[in-house]
């Protein structure tokens, strides 16, 4: 197993320097550079001062040189600087997005697994009733809509026409802090004020999720209570609550486990519309205002650590397979 | 008798899918399903003969301000937008552009997938050379016989290769170790001079190597690291960055694509992309199947009867693994509408005027106080559209599976 993990760890190397390759030339084949903004904020620019920044930037240089430039710096921590920020891309990538992205994505996360198990379980010890008929349905439909519409229709029906005082906020965080000067919000309000705010991003990166996991579930479970050893403890004697939870569930949930380790990055980085829709300042939405912004040095920080995200969790999902069914071994 | 052994072949092949077809209609849902994408396809192909107004057609008149953000009413079923363009008439065109999106890149991407997917898992352990050095002894078997003269493409890329890591080399370390013999005699001036000298050292070692050396490549290892390599990078970022990159009319492919496609050519575009990074799931899927396959008997009794290995990958194993590749196709278009109408949504996917449901969507959440139901109608388009080839898949996969009976 420990071998496997490093050999596992080795073979990600190529595969995210290739990734890295790929985004960096993508980024930088990007029509306009630094530069252009500052020649039109300030037209008195010299062109012999602008030829001075291209060398101080290192834009004289070509792509390649660049990217390994970029990597080395890369490997030490420095990830460059925002443009558009004024700070290091690292800090605003990992200070500023990814606390609230996570906060965003994991509660949507924990509340998508909460809903779907259990619901996932009742289809299918119920099969072919009307309960579970509704929630084949539901969860079709669910997994079906896209989640541009779902967040928008979330909008109108919360935040446009709800009564004036049950309206949710349209997006966006709590603008004040407690403790910011002339602030007169209590730490209670701005607890109450981050829920609020929370909501219906929440449930609407949720409720996907929620639908394409109770499906799975309940196809899981279904599966293995068709299998002969279901059948053979269910004519031990032993009570149908035993035979579902001890027997069948503990095998249906193994598939589970690495469907949702795959979810994870997935998650992050696919929360751009959620994070759009409801102006929300996670990963998703840094990634898209600095393909808007051409802040480059953001974009390329970001979704390499969403590309070494995705390795990760894709490695983690096959490690905690081999956890959860002893009866593969990786050697 | 060569008539009367072809003729039952024939019958049973043809009830298999009439058996398939018989399982399909007992879906009622993907029956219904199946009737609403015909009508939207008639509705996208006779759109200009449907449509009661222009799709781009703007106001024109005195009380111009009476004939923006019309709720429905007689006149605009589905009222008007923030420019005054009747809804439904938007609707019905950006049906086509929906259905266009849908078919041609989910199509695309599966054939794509299908031939990529059978190469893999056909030549799977059975390593090509790739690379056959200039003096190296032919007669060791020279595959592939990819076409007459690859031997001596592949010499002129090794080297190619080499010639530019020998140049990077240079070109990231060559001021510094001027510098050094300039009398600048710093620890990383020294340490740029020693690793330009084991760079150049390793590409001249490659170099004297690559005169009698092959390099195998296992086709499969390449494309399992390629379908890697595809699912590493975050698809919906990816998509923002290519979509970007291709639209601006300041870059070369750009330019190439207004002047092909014209106004369209962000559509055109979107397709390439979405088949760019579509073609992996089919590939995956196939490469399993064909794995399988071509351990089993009837392979072995084409390769006997003396059938080429084109013949035996495209007329006996891919039939044998059609029916997920199928089913794929079905849930593929939805997937590719859903993505095309969640990049125009975030303004980079197709660009108006050009009416799609996706940038009709976006524009609507602008207005949402104000007219809300601009939003409706083409989000109810993407959603049922979607609904609707998903239960098709849904129903095609309980058809196509052997194991379900009537």
């Amino acid at each position: 197993m420990f071998a496997y993990t490093v050999r596992r760890l080795i073979q990600m190397l190529p595969l995210l320097f290739a990734a890295s390759i790929v985004i960096y030339t993508l980024l930088s084949l990007q029509p306009g550079d630094p530069l252009d903004e500052l020649k039109r904020n300030n037209p008195r620019i010299t062109a012999e001062q602008l030829e001075q920044l291209k060398r101080a930037y290192g834009l004289d240089q070509p792509v390649y040189v660049r990217y390994f430039k970029w990597l080395g710096r890369a490997v030490q921590g420095d990830l460059g600087q925002s443009r558009t920020y004024g700070l290091p891309a690292a800090e605003y990538i990992f200070g500023q997005r990814l606390p609230k992205t996570l906060l965003l994505s994991g509660l949507a996360f924990i509340l998508a697994l909460l809903v779907a198990i259990p619901v996932g379980i009742y289809s299918a010890v119920r099969q072919y009733t009307l309960a579970d008929y509704v929630i084949t349905f539901v969860s079709f439909l669910g997994f079906s809509i896209p989640i541009f519409f779902l967040g928008i229709l979330l909008l109108y029906f919360f935040a446009v026409a709800m009564p004036e005082n049950l309206r949710l906020p349209t997006g966006g965080v709590p603008p004040y802090l407690p403790s910011d000067v002339g602030s007169t919000v209590s730490l209670g309000e701005y607890i109450v004020q981050w829920v609020r705010h929370l909501i219906l991003p929440v449930l609407a990166l949720s409720l996907i999720q929620m639908a394409a996991w109770t499906r799975f579930m309940r196809a899981s479970l279904l599966e293995v209570l068709n299998q002969d050893y279901v059948r053979t403890a269910r004519s031990k004697g032993l009570s149908e609550r035993v035979v579902i939870y001890k027997h069948a569930l503990r095998n249906a949930l193994i598939p589970m486990v690495t469907l949702v380790g795959l979810a994870i990055p997935g998650v992050l980085g696919g929360a751009v519309i959620t994070e759009t829709i409801f102006s929300w300042p996670g990963m998703g939405r840094a990634i898209f205002d600095a393909l808007v912004e051409k802040d480059y040095n953001v974009a390329m920080a970001a979704l390499a650590l969403l590309a070494l995200l995705t390795v990760l969790f894709n490695l983690i999902a096959d490690l905690m397979y081999a956890v959860v069914d002893p009866r593969i071994r990786y050697n | 008798m060569a008539t009367a052994a072809a003729q039952p072949r024939k019958v049973q092949s043809q009830s298999t899918w009439a058996l398939a077809w018989r399982r399909f209609k007992k879906h009622r849902l993907a029956m219904t399903s199946l009737v609403f994408v015909i009508l939207l396809i008639l509705m996208a192909l006779f759109a200009p003969h449907i449509a009661p107004y222009d799709p781009t057609a703007q106001p024109t008149g005195a009380d111009l301000g009476a004939q923006y953000f019309n709720g429905p009413s007689a006149q605009h079923w589905l009222g008007t937008d923030d420019l005054g363009r009747d809804v439904l008439s938007r609707i019905i065109y950006g049906a086509r552009i929906s259905l266009l999106v849908g078919f041609t890149a989910a199509i695309a991407s599966v054939l794509i997938g299908t031939v990529l997917g059978t190469l893999a898992g056909y030549f799977s352990g059975k390593p090509f050379r790739f690379y056959l050095g200039p003096l190296a002894r032919a007669e060791q078997g020279w595959q592939p016989a990819l076409f007459a003269g690859w031997r001596v493409i592949s010499w002129g890329l090794y080297y190619l290769a080499l010639y530019l890591v020998a140049d990077l080399a240079w070109k990231l370390s060559g001021s510094d170790v001027r510098a050094f013999l300039g009398g600048e005699r710093s620890l990383g001036n020294l340490l740029s001079g020693i690793g330009l000298l084991v760079a150049w050292g390793a590409v001249a070692a490659a170099a004297i190597w690559g005169l009698w050396g092959t390099i195998r490549l296992d086709l499969d290892i390449v494309i399992s690291r390629v379908i890697d390599f595809v699912l590493t990078i975050p698809t919906l970022p990816l998509l923002l960055v290519l979509s970007a990159l291709l639209r601006d009319p300041n870059v070369v492919v750009g330019q190439w694509a207004q002047a092909a496609f014209g106004e369209s050519a962000s559509v055109f575009i979107i397709i390439a992309i979405l088949v760019v990074l579509g073609w992996t799931g089919t590939a995956r899927l196939i490469r399993g199947a064909i794995l399988s396959l071509r351990e089993q008997d009837f392979t072995a009794a084409a390769q006997a009867m003396g059938a080429g290995e084109g013949r035996i990958m495209f007329r006996h194993l891919v039939p044998n693994a059609l029916a997920p590749v199928i089913v794929s196709v079905t849930l593929g278009v939805g997937d590719a509408i859903v993505t095309e109408a969640a990049l125009s949504f975030l303004g980079f996917g197709i660009q108006p005027p050009v009416a799609t449901w996706g940038n009709m969507l976006s524009n609507a959440q602008e207005y949402i106080f104000s007219a809300p139901w601009l939003a409706l109608a083409p989000g109810f388009m993407i959603f049922v559209t979607v609904l609707a080839f998903n239960y098709m898949g849904d129903g095609l996969r309980d058809a196509l599976d052997p194991r379900s009976r009537l």
